[in-house]
């Protein structure tokens, strides 16, 4: 019994919600669902788990790895080669403030662009589960099912007023 | 309810109607269209292309290559003897082009992060409008700031890269500060720009053939719009909008302590910092209001996303933002003016009496006195092109004050032996080339990225709704985050 | 672990050794304004000519130059005493700190202020914050300005490089130059000294502008030796130090009009 998947398409997110609820009833587990959509749906609202996420602990990561960065530039540099200027002390304070923040700052915003990346798997230029229709605003639920019961799930998610049902494999975007 | 108006139906109606027969269905919150017909409506406007277009987009292309590329080779090549810095000013334009290009970029990052961060839903159609001219902003602040070095080849020195001289820059420098913030600023707002524009490249993928396919495709890299990909989506995009607000506030203070920290007269003013940031905001939201009411007159389908909603709230903030400015401004002046040092003093009379007062009367009046005696008035800020115009006069305001803050302040200092008025030259072709090159840069992105992020808009719609209380539908917005 | 409070901080900026070690008195009384140290300044470190047009628009090259003020028309004229002015070689130096590559330093060993050409990019921050405006920028390259070329079978031959000064070099665009005290004779003395195993005396050496002036009033030596002429010139009733409440320490002290 090889599992496929079956796509079930929404316009309005009720109708996903009760079909999510209807797959659980039958059977198909949440790590066997996936739900693609053109806007971003609470989680809550189609009774899925909460997706977790990297992203803002490798922000906090690259908030530190800048601090560093930022106090060696000033206080690092100045140690390796020193060179007097002006009767401003050697380890200058308040510069020292605004570089450590614009470094903090800059690995900050850098690895939580970075986190998005790593996180979602970017570039991915392989064949993805995908309709182009989602991108116009449709929900689209992609689960894994029996083969021989297909019937009974495509009958399901008519009844509960999805737009179409049919299996689908990867494809290129 | 009659048409009365060419720009917006019921904007020009009398004040009692409308209060009483407003129809919420004028705001785009309020009209949603199917996801399909807005997807299908940005991409419209992004293909249509008129003659007109072209015409346009070649001749910023000849004004690119002439005034921008040519005239910096040749001063490159020359020196900066070509162009009008000498005693005592030896900042001149391009140090005003850099701070007003910086300016200009504040805008797009208030508008996408600050009204983020404040749930101001009027923001959605224009994000990334704003978002753009940030980064083509600062692509021209940084053009300006190395045509302005004497050695343009050796630029890289400035960056803390190791080497075999084992030399580091030096970071008591102001020069270094702002190095490292613009750098900070420029990356982070081109990620923030990109960031949300990943799904809109999704959809334009899904709805292109050829080579703007391929195109789409590499720079959507794959996404689609599963739970995981939407939740990392929306963490690193609220880590940008609160990350990206400090951000800006200290790029533009730090550019203003390039000034602030010289021992000039007129120039190590402490109020600088945030002076220069709200001069920044009011040239920046002018310049917001020309593009939007130039997208509107030029794109197709732009009446529908943009609409006197947007213009009457962007009008309402360059209001507020004007106040605040006039308040630096008097901060500032105010303070020199009672001083009684002799050299801010005889600054002052320079530059109220000297050959540049005529910059000083237009800079207030368009500054301070223009906004407060027009954009009190709805029907003036409904109008996207009075709202433009007055755009472009705080621009010009703007822009008159950086010219006055950097080389006419200059020619004052301490020791009057060395006074003398500095003179532009090449520096107006080069100011012509980087705002040609702004503008070629806008032109070229309206027509390989959609410029409304759909997605956003109907966002937006999903959380807006009208709710029956009492007798009357009542406008209510619904938090999905 | 304590913290060495002359190294780290965030107070403003500290003094220098206040007095200095090369240091220069200058005579207002007795300058007469010739600008022989202008032209002897100039033939000694390779000064440019810039040109009537450009020295016209504040583009000149003078490392010193002689600075008058007057009202009135002649016969009535009242005039201020001529002003030699040129790098006054702060202790507390504006032009330092604000340099972003370093070009602009202070010397350990000469404590006065240095100019490096080759490292400099021309961002000219340095002579902004100069509150005295004694830094010189290269606007173009006058020297191969081939209005001062001669074309000799089909080449450009100038006539003015014959004169230049081999100890000093040749300035390329963009990059910003001062007075530096003629240290390449400050270090020709140094090397003699060295060789003969003993310090720099004062008096050994003086700057091109000290030995062209014909009535004396440049008067250069060491401020740290209080048995020099100079550092007992500079403590003289009349003297003054230009911008002082600046507190940039110059090493120059005025002497005016008694």
């Amino acid at each position: 019994m090889t599992d496929t998947t079956l796509l079930a398409l929404f316009e309005d997110i009720d109708p996903a919600a009760n079909a999510i609820e209807k797959l659980h009833e039958m059977g198909v587990g949440d790590s066997q669902i996936n739900v693609i959509s053109g806007v971003p749906i609470m989680h809550k609202m189609l009774g899925r788990p909460h997706p977790w996420t990297n992203v803002s602990r490798l922000a906090l990561g690259g908030a530190i790895a800048g601090f560093m960065f930022g106090l060696f530039l000033n206080f690092g540099t100045p140690a390796l080669y020193n060179v007097p200027v002006g009767g401003q002390y050697r380890f200058p304070v308040p510069p020292g403030l605004i570089i450590v923040f614009e470094m903090t700052m800059l690995f900050a915003l850098l690895s939580t662009f970075l986190g998005v990346f790593l996180d979602s798997y970017f570039p991915n230029y392989r064949p993805l589960e995908y309709v182009p229709e989602i991108s116009d605003g449709k929900i689209g639920i992609f689960f894994k099912y029996p083969v021989d019961e297909q019937e009974k799930f495509v009958d399901a998610m008519n009844q509960l007023g999805a737009e179409s049902v049919r299996p689908t494999e990867a494809q290129q975007l | 309810m009659a048409v009365t108006s060419k720009y917006f139906p019921g904007a020009e109606k009398g004040h009692e109607t409308e209060h009483e027969e407003h129809d919420p269905r004028e705001s785009l919150m309020y009209d949603p269209k199917p996801r399909g017909e807005m997807n299908q409506m940005v991409m419209e406007s992004m293909l249509t292309t008129s003659c007109k277009f072209w015409v346009v987009f070649c001749m910023l292309a000849v004004l690119v290559a002439t005034c921008f590329f040519y005239a910096w080779g040749y001063m490159i090549a020359e020196g900066l003897g070509v162009a009008g810095v000498m005693r005592p000013s030896y900042w001149g334009i391009f140090l005003v082009n850099t701070v007003f290009w910086i300016g200009i970029s504040h805008a797009g990052t208030f508008i996408s992060a600050i009204l983020r961060v404040m749930k101001a839903e009027f923001r959605r159609p224009f994000t990334r409008a704003a978002e753009l001219m940030t980064t083509f902003g600062l692509i021209q602040a940084g053009a300006s700031i190395f045509m302005h070095l004497g050695r343009v080849w050796l630029a890289y020195w400035l960056f803390p890269i190791p080497n075999e001289r084992q030399l580091w820059p030096n970071f008591h420098s102001p020069l270094m500060w702002d190095l490292l913030a613009i750098t900070t600023y420029v990356l982070g707002s081109t990620m923030y720009l990109f960031l949300p524009l990943i799904p809109d490249l999704a959809m334009a993928r899904d709805r292109s053939t050829g080579w703007r396919k391929t195109f789409f495709k590499t720079l959507a890299l794959g996404f689609r719009g599963t739970e995981g990909e939407w939740r990392h989506l929306q963490t690193a995009m609220n880590i940008f909008a609160f990350a990206i607000i400090p951000v800006m506030f200290s790029v533009h203070t730090i550019v203003s302590w390039d000034f602030a920290m010289a021992m000039r007269p007129g120039w190590s003013s402490t109020v600088f910092g945030p002076y220069f940031v709200l001069g920044a905001l009011h040239s920046g939201m002018g310049a917001v209001a020309i593009v939007l009411c130039l997208m509107r007159a030029t794109m197709k389908h732009m009446d529908y996303f943009l609409r006197a909603e947007h213009f009457d709230a962007l009008g309402k903030l360059m209001m507020i933002v004007s106040f605040a400015y006039a308040y630096f401004f008097f901060n500032d002046y105010i303070v020199q003016w009672y001083g009684g040092d002799k050299w801010t003093d005889a600054l002052l009379h320079w530059l109220e009496e000297g050959p540049m007062a005529w910059m000083f009367y237009q800079l207030i009046f368009f500054n301070i006195v223009l906004p407060w005696l027009t954009l009190w008035n709805r029907k003036i800020r409904q109008n996207p092109w009075l709202l433009a115009l007055i755009g472009l006069l705080i621009n010009v305001g703007m822009y008159w004050e950086r010219y006055l803050i950097v080389p006419v302040m200059l020619t004052i200092n301490r020791m009057p032996f060395t006074w003398k008025l500095y003179e532009p030259r090449i520096e107006i072709f080069l100011t012509i080339g980087t705002f040609s090159l702004f503008l070629l840069f806008y032109l070229a992105a309206s027509r390989l990225i959609p410029l409304i992020p759909v997605w956003e808009v109907q966002e937006g719609q999903m959380t807006h709704s009208l709710r029956k209380v009492g007798k009357t539908q009542v406008p209510t917005i619904s938090e999905f985050e | 672990m304590s913290i060495d409070l002359n190294l780290v901080g965030a107070k403003g900026a500290i003094a220098q050794e206040a007095e200095g070690k090369w240091g220069m008195v200058i005579d207002q009384d007795v300058c007469t304004g010739c600008q022989a140290c202008v032209a002897a300044c100039a033939m000694e470190n390779n000064l440019s000519f810039v040109g009537e047009e450009d020295a016209g628009y504040g583009r000149t090259q003078h490392w010193i130059r002689i600075e008058r003020f007057w009202e009135g028309a002649y016969p009535e004229v009242k005039s201020t005493p001529f002003q030699p002015m040129l790098c006054q070689q702060c202790g507390s130096a504006p032009c330092e700190p604000v340099c972003p590559v370093f070009a602009s330093v202070h010397s350990q060993s000469q404590d006065i202020n240095l100019q490096v050409y080759n490292r400099c990019v021309g961002t000219r921050y340095c002579a902004n914050n100069c509150p005295y405006q004694v830094r010189q920028f290269n606007y173009r390259d006058y020297h191969l300005d081939p209005i001062h070329a001669n074309e000799v079978d089909g080449q450009l031959v100038y006539p003015f490089h014959n004169q230049f000064n081999p100890d000093v070099t040749v300035r390329r665009r963009g990059v910003m130059e001062k007075c530096t005290f003629c240290i390449q004779r400050i270090h020709k003395a140094e090397d003699t000294a060295k060789s003969q195993g003993r310090e720099v005396v004062d008096g050994e050496m003086v700057p091109a502008c000290a030995q062209a002036c014909p009535s004396n009033a440049i008067t250069f030596g060491r401020l740290d030796d209080p048995e020099s002429l100079v550092s007992q010139m500079a403590h003289d009733e009349r003297g003054f130090k230009h911008l002082e409440e600046l507190n940039t320490m110059p090493r120059i002290t005025y002497l005016k009009e008694g």
